[in-house]
């Protein structure tokens, strides 16, 4: 993330967004197998370029290692396994290797400290020398406040979580990580524990703070629904080991409503990507009799 | 009856144990007030309020024993105290933040939890001598071995998902420990310093039984010599009432303090 001048940062982050690209080439991923004998592959050989800031959407079947290829993009990595095993990541055209702070991830265990206010917990990662180094503490405090009335927790900031909703704590972790104006946004099924209204009410409530802070965001879920609703492109991973089987992008304006889900252009999208998914399923099934 | 998972409303609870103390405190009037037992071997309850009494107040001397005793005891328990939080919660917490910290200090502390810390109570007399130093390094050694287990299974029992939240958030490894992980482990931090304190009371008779001149142990065993069972009596009434104040004070403190529970 660059770093911001203080002074110079308009109050409301409705400037232009700063340009961003990440690719990935050739990305394979195994891990060993728990017996020892061999590996498993998981991930096998993706190609992906993203090249504006946009909302992109990862989707797949359950354990089809989507997570995985957006950890890996995170620099997240699982203990003593290399990751990726072959391939490159690179934003802004630079190698990214390990953990970094171009990307910060939102999952769905929220993981807002109980012993802290709302408030504090969106201001938690100012704690860390990176970011404490690079923004005063009144910046800090006019951010926070600013990106609580962003979602809608304004009146919220003296509560602890357990005082929250599960959708008022997923709006604090997506505050925490917004209030860092990072390039790079992953979601990991972050409305996957919400009910049905409220992941609505969340859906909308990214679209609407995408649209006053645009960044890169790659957003895995499972939910085709959600995939249609949200993305301006949708990416379309098959069962493992995980390949791109589609990828194409949605031009229609968000908000979408459930009117535009009903159209012939959302009725054929839905159709094309529940082909394929089942498609891979019967292989999947196929596999596994022989 | 048979629902574990029922409440009882409390002042249901208080009644429900106030009669149970009370029933044993009949029976144990009514074997003495019979004469089942010799007062040599139990002495009566009357007669254990008549010693309180007694100890409570020594005219010749103008001062009170059982007093004197307790506030022996008492800063006995709270040295050790101090130094068992002070040095035994931060290896516990570096125990907890790294497994290569746990794998190299566990094996010298883990066997220690089963095993008989009476028995070091030989050897820490002949390095120690029979002096206060021996007294408090001997409760000391008791707790501070339960204390360093359970105050690295308090930072384990942290969920993995802040410390990764942490991290992702641009925290350094330490800082991710240090911010989203040592915070939450401080309810069941508490917990274990209680258990240690409880631990300490338990040993603090032992402790004071060598070399005894002062103290709740002393004023037992002294008791004892003399066959004085109705102080011995009330000494130990008094062990379990101190032990029982600081147990509820330190019970109410934590929840004053963290009001909140991990998810």
């Amino acid at each position: 993330m660059t770093p911001n001048v203080d002074t110079a940062e308009p109050v409301a982050a409705s400037a232009s967004p700063a340009p961003v690209s990440m690719r990935l080439t050739g990305i394979v991923q195994e891990y060993p197998r728990a017996d020892g004998a061999g590996a498993v592959r998981v991930v096998d050989g993706i190609d992906l370029e993203f090249a504006r800031p946009s909302i992109n959407m990862l989707l797949g079947p359950s354990g089809c290692g989507k997570s995985t290829v957006l950890r890996m993009m995170g620099g997240v990595r699982p203990f003593g396994v290399k990751t990726p095993t072959t391939g490159r990541i690179e934003i802004d055209g630079r190698p990214c290797e390990g953990a970094h702070d171009d990307v910060v991830m939102v999952f769905q265990r929220y993981a807002n400290r109980p012993d802290l206010t709302v408030h504090d917990n969106v201001a938690f990662p100012f704690r860390f020398r990176l970011w404490k180094k690079q923004i005063s503490a009144s910046m800090v405090e006019q951010r926070v406040k600013e990106m609580l009335e962003m979602v809608g927790l304004g009146g919220k900031a003296n509560l602890r979580p357990a005082q929250l909703s599960g959708g008022q704590n997923q709006r604090v972790a997506l505050a925490r990580a917004l209030v860092l104006r990072p390039r790079i946004l992953l979601m990991d099924e972050p409305f996957g524990a919400l009910d049905a209204q409220t992941r609505e009410e969340m859906q909308q409530q990214l679209v609407s703070l995408w649209e006053q802070q645009q960044c890169l965001i790659v957003f895995v879920t499972h939910d085709i629904t959600e995939a249609l609703l949200l993305g301006d492109r949708v990416i379309l991973l098959s069962n493992p080991p995980a390949k791109v089987t589609d990828d194409f992008t949605i031009t229609e304006r968000r908000p979408r409503s459930a009117l535009w889900l009903r159209s012939t252009e959302a009725q054929q999208l839905e159709e094309r990507l529940l082909r394929q998914l089942h498609a891979g399923a019967k292989r999947g099934q196929v596999r596994v009799t022989v | 009856m048979w629902n574990p998972y029922s409440e009882v409303a409390p002042a249901t609870a208080r009644r429900l144990g106030l009669g149970s103390v009370l029933t044993v405190l009949g029976l144990w009037a009514l074997v003495c007030g019979v004469g089942l037992v010799g007062p040599a071997k139990l002495p009566s309850p009357w007669a254990v309020v008549h010693a309180f009494i007694q100890l409570s107040w020594n005219a010749q001397l103008g001062s009170s024993p059982l007093m004197e005793a307790t506030l022996w005891s008492v800063s006995r328990v709270l040295i050790a105290g101090v130094l068992v939080v002070v040095i035994g919660v931060p290896i516990g917490l570096l125990m907890g933040a790294s497994p290569r910290i746990n794998a190299t200090l566990s094996p010298l502390v883990d066997p220690f939890r089963s095993a008989p810390v009476v028995a070091l109570l030989p050897i820490l007399v002949m390095w120690l001598g029979i002096g206060e130093a021996m007294k408090i390094a001997f409760l000391f050694l008791g707790a501070v071995v339960y204390l360093v287990p359970m105050v690295r299974d308090a930072v384990r029992a942290v969920p993995q998902a802040y410390w990764i939240s942490a991290r992702d958030l641009g925290a350094t490894p330490w800082e991710a420990v240090w911010h989203g992980v040592f915070p939450l482990a401080r309810p069941r931090i508490a917990d274990a310093i209680t258990v240690a304190v409880s631990v300490m009371w338990t040993y603090i008779t032992v402790a004071e039984y060598v070399n005894a001149q002062k103290g709740l142990g002393q004023l037992i065993q002294n008791a004892r010599r003399f066959s004085a069972m109705d102080q011995v009596f009330a000494g130990i009434v008094v062990i379990v009432g101190l032990a029982l104040v600081t147990y509820s004070g330190m019970v109410a403190l934590k929840r004053q303090l963290y009001p909140w529970e991990v998810e």
